[in-house]
């Protein structure tokens, strides 16, 4: 995706939550100066050919061992082809437990049957916690199925050594 | 008591999950292999222990909860493929003098896991 069209995006996805607040805030400058340039106007860019559908995949693991996630937690990302799960990417969990941006957006973002498999184990171990060997969790498989791959999908994921709950978030 | 025992809740009536396949398989080598297949009773629960404490080792274990299948012969609509379909819990058996609980808290949209007593 090219910046000025995810720079738009991201404007657009915040104008629709701000947009009643900015309309207050504009009538309110209005009135007490001069010109006001409206948020909708830096909008006024060339429409992209096909726009991207806002579906898109993103993660949160919290760590409710230690109340915030402080460490990095790695997940490996698998779809399901053929009767196995082949892995299609990994990444390493950014700022308290967040996927850096989408796992998968747009085109990229298939319908299908996903498993992500969070390493619990070699978290809680980088972080010093004495727990048995071999841990209760280690590897744990969060599997989930896509319908609507133009719609959004948050896996939210509470995790701790002894157990976890995921659920669609938002 | 020690080995391996479950427990299938409806996280959307609080009631127990009854009648839900639970697919249970021990990890030799690269590969899991199943070790049987049953269905909880009313109560949620399996008739006989998951794994007996003489059965038990050391180890990793899987239970494959049909979660789908029973929101699905509860009458609720899916969607295609559903999103919580057939979980897969994993876990270590670490002590064989200890109980291993591992309940499933389940609705179409989520799961939670952990180990109970």
């Amino acid at each position: 995706m090219n910046t000025e069209l995810l720079k738009r995006r991201k404007f657009l996805a915040a104008g629709a939550t701000l947009s009643a607040a900015a309309a207050i805030q504009a009538r309110a400058a209005a009135a007490s100066s001069g010109p006001v340039v409206l948020a909708q106007d830096a909008t006024r860019q060339p429409a992209p050919a096909a726009p991207m559908p806002p579906g898109r995949l993103t993660f949160h693991g919290i760590d409710t061992y230690h109340g915030q996630t402080i460490g990095t937690l790695k997940v490996d990302v698998s779809m399901l082809e053929g009767g196995s799960y082949r892995l299609v990417k990994s990444f390493d969990t950014a700022t308290n437990g967040h996927s850096d941006g989408s796992i998968f957006e747009g085109s990229t973002f298939k319908p299908g049957r996903y498993e992500l498999v969070m390493h619990v184990g070699d978290y809680f171990a980088a972080l010093g916690v004495k727990l048995p060997s071999p841990t209760f969790l280690s590897r744990v498989p969060l599997r989930f199925g896509i319908a609507d791959a133009r719609e959004r999908y948050h896996i939210a994921v509470l995790f701790g050594p002894w157990s976890y709950a995921y659920y669609r978030g938002s | 008591m020690s080995g391996i025992t479950t427990h299938v809740l409806n996280s959307v009536t609080g009631k127990p999950g009854a009648g839900v396949r639970i697919d249970f398989s021990v990890l030799e080598g690269d590969t899991w292999r199943l070790v049987k297949s049953v269905r909880t009773n009313s109560d949620g629960r399996t008739d006989e222990m998951i794994l007996k404490p003489e059965d038990t080792k050391v180890g990793q274990y899987e239970l494959l909860f049909y979660v789908d299948e029973y929101f699905a012969r509860q009458g609720m609509a899916l969607p295609n493929p559903p999103f919580i379909e057939k979980v897969p819990v994993r876990f270590s058996v670490f002590d064989i003098k200890q109980h291993y609980h591992v309940p499933m808290l389940a609705t179409a949209w989520s799961c939670a896991t952990y180990r109970g007593s």
